[in-house]
Order: structure tokens, then sequence, then C-alpha cells
């Protein structure tokens, strides 16, 4: 409708629709409905004009009827659930927070009206939790290199939503006012025992627990080691409510205070000693502050009096002597800081283009920086290394790279800019047009020197062509590739300590540190995940795909491109099992129970939304054949065990694997295997055994006398 | 006024002396300020210390100015400076107002008291509206405020001296957030959050004051 206008023409045209609505309040609610699909628009200026605009309409506004209220706050849901998840600026972040603070109480209580409303309800729980959990996270905001400085941050952000899961806190429990309400002056908000007791959604119980979870949630912030004084004020503050209003929760936040002493806690790595010192007199006070309320308002349970008053009295001799010294001029001994955990550079920003700044997560200024590491033997640098790595925690190390690799790419969005058209200095500039001439004398052999001078540009931008896909072929040679190395590793039969001891070299080293329980079959657990899982096809087998081969035939190229790759590395292994029948029947095993079990499981969820009720495993039920087909003509009569133990582990057998050992029945010299075979199956694989009694039927009635016979025997002797 | 001017209150225990002095220095700098006094009533010193000038808030300083003006130990009261704190308050505003009831006039993002007992008093008070729900519960939400104690002595000098101190701390805070206007281009926008960075704000701030020692809490209201 409005896609041919620019932002600003829209924004006016909503300031208009916002003055008819401001003029004509009536028409208030019309206009809000309409605006409201703005929300989605990408353009930031009308999505924050849009956020102003459902803040000015929940908050403060007189001139919309309480009904009104409620009905939109119905209709904004779904706009504010994706607002929680799309708003990346703090500013309006804290808007969105605060307009799902009405409008939680607004539709919470009309839910409570109104039962069975199930799916506003499920909307207003989206809502919150989609708030809740951004608690502990740093949202808007992205994650920093660790735990602790990220608890300092954005705080705002988080005085925020610990104001929304106050409020949802009061509304999800039972208000009991302890004390006076002042003549009636302590209005009480609605709370959850206004709500019908058998009410259909909101449950007395489930409401409760989750109430005292987001209490607990809050209550996190005095348990921290570190102090953050901000966030323990607000929280303090906040919990006056509950002292006041939930005396069921009171001991909670009185536990925490009675044990609570800043001496005990720890200065932050991201603070100075004087911050650390301030706070914890900042800290200090507002705890006395808040016992001497509770005491004021007698809201303290008798059992906590005692304890509360000496910590009171302590406090106020904490604050009294504080006051008489310069805070700063303090001692210092008591003070300990916590295990720092993050990195001192941890900037995702190169501040120049050179190696120092691009690796270094060290303080640049550190001494330990100018260390010429090049003048160090090689096997002592490698040993350093190897024993770094091995010590430094993944996460940690993790979160390392993270940052490098931020740098890289900060580097190349910023060599367009300023860094590589800072003029170098006469001796690089010299150094730079020596390599280029290098290069181009490399390139064309007989060029005029002429049109050199006038393709060259010194501003121009170099850069590394993208990398080609790779086309099947490509890609067929590289898991031919695999498949050779990973055959070679099965055959070579070397353990790790062995290859260790042979060749003290780096990249064995590396292979102790990249594979640390590298064993020798470990190949073919590898190699057969590749197969059914890395290789494996997006679309699952449809119903009109019956014939044997039918999971070849796919409609995506990429799908049927994994899996013939796939089928590679099946026949590989396949054929690697046709050199050695008799030793190789782990592999076997192993890889079809793998084969089986990938099936399924990528089935699984097809299964339960077509409603189907049957597995249908038609790779495993090919290869499976293949490897009956191939085995069985080479069985000897001493292979009774191999073949019953094949029959056994494998997965899944079906009527079509089970008749394929017919055909060792009627073998003179084998007949035995195949009847011992579906013995053992009717005994101890129930699930087959029907099938197996059909082929003995099938047996009984064949011209060949011996095998009619032993039939006969077997059906008499299972059939019952 | 200055536009990007953050609501700021002064508070102290009369509403006459400390919390007038700042009310003043940041008014005259164009901030956007009221002030109040905690106290039962307004103090001021009397003909001997256990006969003080007693009023109601809400008594204009013209009043109060030429109540003491009549009296017989106005020469004192000149001495003393008192005369002169009534002429600059009388210039000011009309009256001394009392925090407790001044929900007429808004809500604060700021709030500067100028004694520990005052900083108590407004914390104390804002945890009883937290439950108080003077506001229309569907109607609002609680904001987010800071409140700041910047210990004074109550006399006419400390009053100028933590009068300036005040105003170099509001500076510095208007400072840091017009720097998030203006440097769009930080690596962590933590480092532009007035939240995150008010410890490190008051504690380069009281190395150089060491002599008016602060508190600092967030409340909402």
């Amino acid at each position: 409708m409005a896609a041919s206008f620019s932002p600003d023409q829209i924004i006016s045209q909503l300031d208009q629709a916002k003055q008819l609505a401001i003029n004509q309040p009536e028409t208030h609610p019309q206009v809000f409905r309409q605006i409201l699909p703005f929300i989605n628009r990408s353009e930031l200026p009308i999505k924050q004009w849009c956020i102003q605009f459902i803040h000015d309409t929940f908050l403060n506004n007189k001139q919309l009827g309480h009904a009104d209220k409620v009905d939109l706050a119905i209709d904004s849901l779904d706009s504010l659930i994706n607002l929680t998840n799309t708003t990346e600026d703090i500013d309006n972040f804290c808007k969105v927070i605060n307009i799902a603070n009405i409008i939680y109480k607004l539709v919470f209580q009309y839910v409570s009206e109104n039962d069975g409303c199930n799916q506003i309800w499920s909307k207003l729980t989206e809502l919150k939790n989609s708030l809740v959990n951004k608690f502990q996270t740093n949202y808007p905001l992205k994650p920093s290199d660790n735990v602790e400085h990220d608890l300092l941050r954005n705080v705002v952000t988080k005085l925020e939503l610990l104001k929304f899961i106050m409020t949802v806190v009061d509304y999800q429990s039972k208000t009991q006012v302890v004390g006076s309400t002042n003549g009636g002056n302590i209005k009480i908000a609605f709370s959850l025992d206004r709500v019908p007791p058998n009410h259909s959604l909101i449950k007395y119980l489930n409401m409760e627990y989750e109430a005292v979870n987001l209490l607990d949630l809050t209550l996190k912030t005095l348990s921290q080691d570190i102090l953050n004084p901000p966030m323990i004020s607000a929280t303090l503050n906040h919990g006056i409510i509950i002292m006041k209003k939930k005396p069921q929760y009171a001991t909670k936040i009185l536990k925490i205070i009675e044990s609570y002493d800043t001496n005990t806690k720890l200065q932050s790595n991201y603070q100075t000693i004087e911050q650390f010192k301030l706070a914890r007199k900042y800290v200090d006070r507002v705890l006395k502050i808040f016992i001497q309320h509770c005491k004021k308002y007698g809201l303290i349970p008798t059992n906590f009096q005692n304890s509360l008053n000496k910590k009171l009295q302590l406090l106020i001799e904490r604050g009294d002597e504080i006051r008489r010294k310069n805070i700063f001029l303090e001692d210092n001994v008591n003070i300990r800081k916590r295990k720092f955990e993050g990195f001192l550079n941890p900037s995702k920003r190169v501040k120049a283009l050179d190696y120092k700044n691009l690796y270094t997560l060290n303080d640049l200024n550190n001494e330990l920086n100018n260390f010429d590491l090049t003048t160090v033997p090689q096997h002592i640098l490698v040993s350093m290394v190897m024993n770094a790595l091995e010590r430094a925690s993944v996460p940690k190390l993790t979160k390392a790279l993270e940052i490098i690799s931020e740098r890289y790419t900060n580097a190349l969005t910023m060599s367009g800019s300023s860094l590589v058209y800072q003029r170098p200095t006469q001796s690089v500039q010299g150094e730079q047009m020596k390599v280029q001439d290098k290069v181009k004398s490399e390139v064309k052999d007989e060029s005029d020197e002429e049109s050199d001078a006038e393709q060259y540009n010194p501003e121009a931008m170099y850069t590394l062509p993208p990398p080609k896909d790779l086309s099947f072929q490509d890609k067929k040679v590289q898991i031919e590739l695999i498949i050779k190395n990973f055959f070679k590793l099965a055959k070579g039969e070397k353990t790790t300590e062995e290859i260790n001891e042979a060749e003290d070299n780096i990249s064995s080293e590396l292979t102790k540190i990249a594979i640390k329980s590298w064993k020798k079959d470990s190949w073919i657990l590898l190699l057969t995940r590749l197969a059914t899982r890395g290789m494996r096809r997006r679309k699952p087998k449809t119903e009109d795909d019956e014939d044997e081969d039918s999971y070849d035939l796919e409609t995506s190229p990429d799908d049927k491109v994994n899996q013939e790759m796939g089928d590679l590395i099946r026949t590989a292994i396949f054929d690697y099992f046709l050199e050695n029948i008799h030793g190789r029947i782990d592999v076997i095993i192993e890889w079809l129970n793998e084969e089986w079990y990938s099936e399924v499981v990528f089935n699984e969820a097809n299964k339960i939304k077509n409603g189907e009720t049957t597995q249908s495993t038609p790779i495993y039920d090919k290869w499976a054949a293949k490897v009956l087909d191939a085995m069985i003509p080479f069985l000897e009569p001493n292979d009774k065990k191999i073949f019953i133990r094949l029959l056994s582990d494998l997965p899944n057998l079906n009527q079509d694997l089970i008749s394929r050992i017919k055909s060792l029945c009627y073998d003179p010299a084998r007949s035995t295997i195949g009847f011992l075979a579906l013995s053992f199956l009717i005994m101890y694989r129930p699930p087959v055994k029907q099938v197996c009694l059909d082929v003995l039927k099938e047996l009984s009635d064949s011209d060949q006398e011996d095998v009619k016979e032993e039939a006969k025997k077997k059906l008499e002797k299972f059939a019952t | 006024m200055l536009e990007d001017s953050l609501k700021i209150c002064t508070v102290c225990a009369s509403n006459n002396n400390r919390s007038m002095e700042a009310h003043k220095q940041l008014q005259d700098a164009g901030f956007d300020v009221k002030s109040f006094g905690t106290g039962s009533a307004v103090r001021l010193p009397g003909p001997s210390i256990d006969k003080p000038n007693v009023y109601d808030f809400g008594t204009p300083y013209q009043v109060i100015y030429d109540d003491l003006m009549s009296q017989k130990c106005r020469k004192m009261y000149e001495s003393t400076g008192l005369i002169h704190m009534l002429d600059r308050n009388r210039q000011v505003k009309t009256a001394p107002e009392k925090w407790h009831s001044n929900s007429y006039a808004g809500k604060f993002d700021l709030v500067i008291t100028c004694e520990e007992r005052c900083f108590d008093s407004v914390l104390d008070d804002l945890m009883y509206r937290m439950y108080a729900n003077d506001d229309d519960d569907a109607n609002d939400v609680k904001k987010i405020v800071h409140v700041i104690n910047v210990d004074i002595k109550d006399d006419n000098e400390n009053a100028i001296i933590g009068g300036r101190g005040i105003l170099k701390l509001v500076n510095m805070i208007h400072d840091f957030k017009r720097k998030k206007q203006e440097e769009k281009d930080y690596e962590d926008e933590s480092d532009v959050i007035l939240e995150d960075q008010m410890m490190a704000i008051l504690a380069e701030w009281q190395k150089d004051h060491t002599h008016l020692p602060t508190i600092y809490g967030v409340s909402y209201y």
C-alpha cells in the first residue's frame, strides 16, 4: 500500500493519523489498529515511531477508556512479542518492556475474568517468557568475552526487566498485606487471589510456582560474589513490595539479607578499587535503609527480629566509621579481587593493521609482548604451544578465536576506509613498490613500462577472489580421498601411541591434541556417520517411493549429490568387507546399525507428522540385502557362528532379508547353517518368528526331500 | 533551559540552604531542576539553639523573610547570612516544598540529597511509594530514579562549595550522556550507558571531592 512512499512521507502520514487520534479520542482505537501493522516495517524510523505511539497509547493516557485499552492490549500481543525479539536499540527496548508491563496487567486480568480464551493466554505467556528469558542475557547487546563483565553491562535494561518480572511475581501470587493499609491508602492491585480458584488457564499452583522461581531469579543479584550497587539497590527496593504484600516469600529475602556482608564480596575486574570501596559503602547504606523501613512498618517476622537488629547495628556503626574518614585512604588489605576470566584486550576491532593488533589478547602495553619468540628453539616452542593448548579451556579458546575472527572481519571492512588509505611512510611505500613490481614482472613478461605505470593505482583495493563452489566431480574426488585415507588408517593398524613414538614431529603432536581418544577402529565410526548423517539428504522418503532403489530418486540436486557421495562411502565399506568376509563382520554390523539408527531417527519427525505407524528404512534394507547376498554364497559349513552373529546383531530383519536364507537350506553342504539360522531366529527374535515359520512352510512344500523333511520337523517343533 | 537536561531535584532538610544553593546553581547553568525538604517542618536558626524559627512547608520565602526582619535579632540574622539566604531563595522560587508530598511535581530522573539523613528519608519514602500505589496501576509504570547523596555541612560557605560540587557532578553526567549522542562509533555500547558507568562517574568525581562523601542507589517511582 505504502510501498512507493519514503519513510519520511510515511511518518508524516502516521503523524496525521496520530493527530486525529488526539483530537478525536473516540477514533484512537481505530487509528491504533491501522497503525499496528507498520511495526513490522524494516525502516528503523518507522518502527521507532510506532513503538513511541504504542507507548503513548498505554502509558499515562487518561483519554482512552479501560475497556478500549484492554481490547488494544489483546490486539497488540503479537506485535509486542515480535518487538521483544527484534528491537535492537536499548532505548526502544526499554520502552517495549514498559509497554509489556501495562499490557501484561491488562490482559492477565482479562483472562482471569474470561475463562477459556486459550489463545490470548498462550500469547501472553509467550510475551512474558520472551522478556523473562532476557533478564540474564545482555539483550539487545551481544555478550562480552566473559560472564563477570556481562553482569555489569546493560544495567539499564536489567533494571527495566527487573521491574517487569516483579509485576509478574505480584500478579501471579496471592497478596496478603502485612500491617496497616494506611487507612485504605494502600490500594491493592490485582493479583492471583482475585482469579476464580477453578480457572482453567490460570492455575494457582502453576502461577505460584512460577512466581517463586522468578523471585529467586531476581534475588540472584544478591548472591553474586561482586557488587553492582544499582542492581542491588533496585532489587532491595522491589523486595519491599514482597515484604509488605507477599509475606509468604519474605523469609527468602530476609535469609539472604541476614547473611549478606559486603566485606565478603570481591572486587570486580571491571571496577577500580575506588569504585569497589564506594560500592561497599553504597550497598551497606541501602541494606540499612531496607532493614529500617521493614522495622518501622512492622514487616519483620519475630524469628528474624534479633538477627536483623544486630545486622542493622553493625551497618550503622560501619556507616558512622566510614563517614569520619576519607574513604579512598582506607586500608586495601582485606580487598580481594575476583579471579579474572576474561581477556585484557577483548576488543573486536583492529586498531592498526598488523599482526600484533590482530592477535594480541593480552594488554597491548604488556612488556611480554616485546619478547622475540623467534629466538626460542623450535622444539621448545612446540612444547610451549602444546602445553598452552592443552591447558586452555575449550570455551575460553573458542571465545579467543571468536575475537580474532571478528578482528579479521573488522580489518576487512576497514580496509576500504581509513586504514588502507593512510599514506604509507616513505620506506614502506618503497617496499610496496618493489613487491608490486615483482608481481607484475611475474605476471606479464613483456609488459610495457609506461602502460604499467598507467594501470598502477595506489588506491586500488586488492581482495582475494571468493572461493569457488566445488563441482560434484571435485567433491567426489575429495570424498574418495577421504575414504582412501580412512582405509589406509584401517589397514595400517597403527595405534596413536605407536605413531607418536615413531615420529616425533609437530603434526603428530597436533594429532595427539586434536584427537585425544583415537582408537584402532575409530575410523569406521567416523566413516559410517559421515555416510549416514553427514551425507544425508534433507528430504525424507515419500510414500510414493516404493521400489527398492527409490531413495535415489530425489528431486533436489543437492540431495542427490549427497546421496551419491554417501553411497560412495557405503560401497567402499562394502568392498572392504568383501575382501575378508570372515574377519570383518564386526565392521559390517557396526555400519548397518548406524545406518538403521540414523534412518529411523531422521524419519521419525516425518512419521509422526504423517501419522504413519510402520518404520521404513529403505537405505538400510538395500544394503543389508546386499551384504547377505554377498555373504551367503561364500559361507563355509563351519561359519555357523559368524552368520548367526550377523543375524542376531542386525537391527532389523524383514521378510525379504529372511527369505534369502532359503538358498542356504537348499544347499546340501550348508543346509545345517540355514535351518540353524531359522531356528535361532524363531527362538530369539520373536518379531520375525512368523516370517521364519512362513519360510519353513514354503520349504516343507519343496520338491527336495531332505529339505522338506527337515522343514517339517522344525515346523512341528516351533509351530505350536 | 538546556534541551537535553535530565529532570533533577535537590533535597535537604528544610529546603532553604543546601538544596536551594544547589537549586540556584543548577538553574543558572540551565538545568531542569526543582528542590524539596525532607524535614517535618522548615526549621531556621532562632535567637538561641533551643528556639528555632519553625514554619510549615509551603510558607513563602517572602513571608519567612518578613518575619525574620521583624524580629529583634534581625541584625544577628543579617550577620549570619540568614537574610541573604532568604533573599536568594525568594528569587529562585516561591516557597519551600516538602519531598513527601511532591507528586504534583512529576517524576525526576536524578534526585540529589545533601545529607545522609535526607538520603535515607528519600529512599524510605520511595520504598513506601513502591507498595502504596499512588499511581493508577494499569495506566502507568514506575520509572527508574537515581538517588545520589552529596554530604554537605549546613552552613553558608559549605552550601556554596557543595553546590559547586553538585553542579560539577551533574555536568559530568550530562557530558557523559552527550558523548553517547555524539560518538556513534563505540565498540561496546555498555561504555555509553549511564547506568553501566554511573559508578565510574561517581568514583571519578569523588576523587576530586573527598570532602563531599557520596552515597548512591537506584529506586523506582
